[in-house]
């Protein structure tokens, strides 16, 4: 028996090499090149520094830029909560055609982003439908400029990130003993204390899971700013595309991307902490 | 408890439901409309731009790149991530749980992390960018998701059946091969066609490691920046229509799981 399971282990090492050397490896490289001055190359000379981490810190412009960045990632966040508990407490609790209507979430979920991120640019545009609307209504007499605008940014991660908050929310609340909520009203509270004393309290990890999927790749994303928005809403994602593929400072270009990384570890760690490592996975609905 | 109707949640939800398929429907309408301007009213149905993409010689070299690098990374990962989730779960191995923190990482740092850090490593390593890079990379980062997969279903049912295999004279590797195999081909199967639709999608990785060439996310990234052809939502039509069946398929061998896992098992 203990022979067979020696066997078994053999099965991890194939994957478990590649994991290693084309993810981990990368991660270590970026890691090195955040702290020294040049290029990993035969016959240059290195020195380590801080520097590259204290630019990020001196230059107002890039302090903006990571506050700003932050920002948007709170905001979104934030919104894609409030669409997504109400859809994901309707399916959960209130209809019989949940599993019809979280694959009919899905199919444009699956469609590529910046497709439907191109639809968002032609409907938010000078001559797109809500300005006609809001022109046709006399709402406004001139067209509204809301593409290339912080604003659009923000409408367009809350529009692609929202299914990712339904999910793991709809996972949780769906476990919830409706007993629980009965008993509650039978003892006299309230439909919104029942409510929020019992279904909402029960669903915090789900909007702790929803949050992590949700922050994370907001915080690091870069085709939507660069889509929707104008120069003066470029996020951390846009700093360091530019910085690799045109400026070719890798050694900052590394402080950033390590920076993303950490914030993101820490928001791993800390929920893995308060809820344990496998409800993040247990909650995606793969 | 008495029942209310929740008309305002259900008026709500359809709602969100519109809002969510907004930009499908008017991909799809602009894709047959004659003007090349993105105005309404309608100027008229037409098939050209669905000709135009078709004699696009980057564009029909963005979907070829495309089916390869997908078929070729969801087949890889499938394999590395079954073999992996299943030794996890069944071997002698010691801190199962680190472990598995450590391989759902690729499932939750950003993508641009990942892709910045391949880049960098490559290059430092002047290995050349390419198809190959970009698929060693979705690799790693759809095994993850098919551990994650597999690791639901392998609990419970596969370590007794080997023990029991084994036990009657078979060994090892026909117990893998015989027994294991053929019980996790359903969940291999739904695990092969998420990453297939991982990969298919997948953009910020693929634009840093790609190099000169190009898949279909690449190509629509750089039609977006550079003047928009309605040819591009040409492509998003079949795109789409490719993906529903993808979606299809998967929800199909995800829903016949759980019968198949217990014939499989009974017949073996």
């Amino acid at each position: 028996m203990s022979q067979l399971l020696k066997k078994n282990k053999n099965l991890i090492y194939p994957g478990f090499l590649w994991f290693l050397f084309f993810f981990m490896l990368p991660l270590v490289i970026i890691l090195i090149y955040a702290f020294i001055d040049n290029f990993l190359r035969p016959g240059t000379p290195v020195n380590f520094t801080f520097e590259n981490f204290l630019i990020i810190f001196q230059r107002k412009h890039y302090l903006l830029l990571l506050g700003r960045s932050i920002r948007i990632s709170l905001i979104t966040t934030f919104f894609s909560i409030a669409f997504a508990y109400p859809i994901a407490y309707f399916l959960a609790k209130k209809t019989k055609y949940d599993k019809i209507l979280i694959v009919a979430l899905m199919i444009p979920f699956w469609v590529n982003y910046l497709i439907r991120t191109f639809a968002w640019k032609l409907i938010i545009s000078e001559n797109g439908i809500v300005n006609k609307i809001l022109l046709g209504l006399n709402v406004t007499d001139v067209p509204l400029r809301i593409l290339y605008t912080e604003f659009a940014v923000i409408l367009g991660l809350i529009y692609t990130n929202t299914p990712m908050m339904i999910l793991p929310l709809y996972a949780t609340i769906s476990r919830i003993d409706n007993s629980l909520l009965e008993a509650a009203l039978d003892l006299g509270a309230s439909r919104t204390r029942a409510f929020f004393d019992i279904i909402f309290r029960l669903s915090l990890t789900g909007i702790f899971a929803g949050t992590i999927l949700v922050f994370i790749p907001v915080l690091g994303s870069f085709a939507i700013p660069a889509i929707l928005g104008g120069t003066n809403s470029m996020m951390i994602g846009n700093i360091i595309e530019n910085q690799f593929i045109e400026v070719g400072n890798w050694n900052f270009g590394s402080a950033f991307t390590l920076a993303l990384a950490l914030i993101s570890l820490a928001m791993i760690f800390i929920y893995s902490k308060l809820f344990g490592l496998k409800s993040i996975y247990k909650n995606q609905g793969l | 408890m008495e029942k209310r109707k929740p008309v305002l949640l259900q008026i709500y939800t359809i709602l969100f439901f519109i809002y969510i398929l907004l930009p499908i429907i008017i991909i799809f309408i602009f894709a047959w409309n004659s003007n090349e301007g993105y105005n309404f009213p309608l100027s008229g149905f037409t098939w050209k731009w669905f000709v135009q993409l078709f004699n696009d010689s980057i564009a029909k070299k963005a979907i070829i790149n495309s089916v390869l690098i997908a078929f070729v990374s969801a087949t890889v990962s499938t394999l590395l991530g079954t073999a992996l989730a299943f030794g996890i779960m069944n071997s002698s191995l010691k801190n199962k749980g680190l472990f598995l923190g450590l391989l759902i990482l690729p499932v939750l740092m950003p993508s641009l992390t990942i892709g910045i850090a391949v880049l960098v490593f490559f290059r430092t390593l002047t290995i050349p960018l390419g198809i190959p890079s970009v698929i060693l990379s979705h690799v790693s980062i759809s095994m993850s998701y098919v551990v994650l997969i597999m690791l639901g279903r392998i609990e419970g049912f596969s370590g007794s059946i080997q023990e029991a295999a084994v036990d009657l004279g078979a060994s090892w590797f026909s117990s893998i091969k015989d027994i294991i195999l053929p019980a996790l081909m359903p969940a291999m199967l739904a695990g092969w066609v998420f990453s297939f639709m991982i990969s298919w999608n997948e953009f910020i990785v693929t634009y840093f490691l790609i190099g000169n060439n190009v898949t279909i996310p690449v190509y629509i990234f750089s039609q977006l920046r550079f003047g928009i052809s309605p040819k591009v939502n040409v492509i998003s039509v079949i795109v789409t229509g490719f993906t529903i069946i993808m979606v299809a398929l998967y929800i199909l061998t995800r829903a016949s799981l759980g019968r198949i896992k217990n014939t499989r098992v009974l017949k073996s």
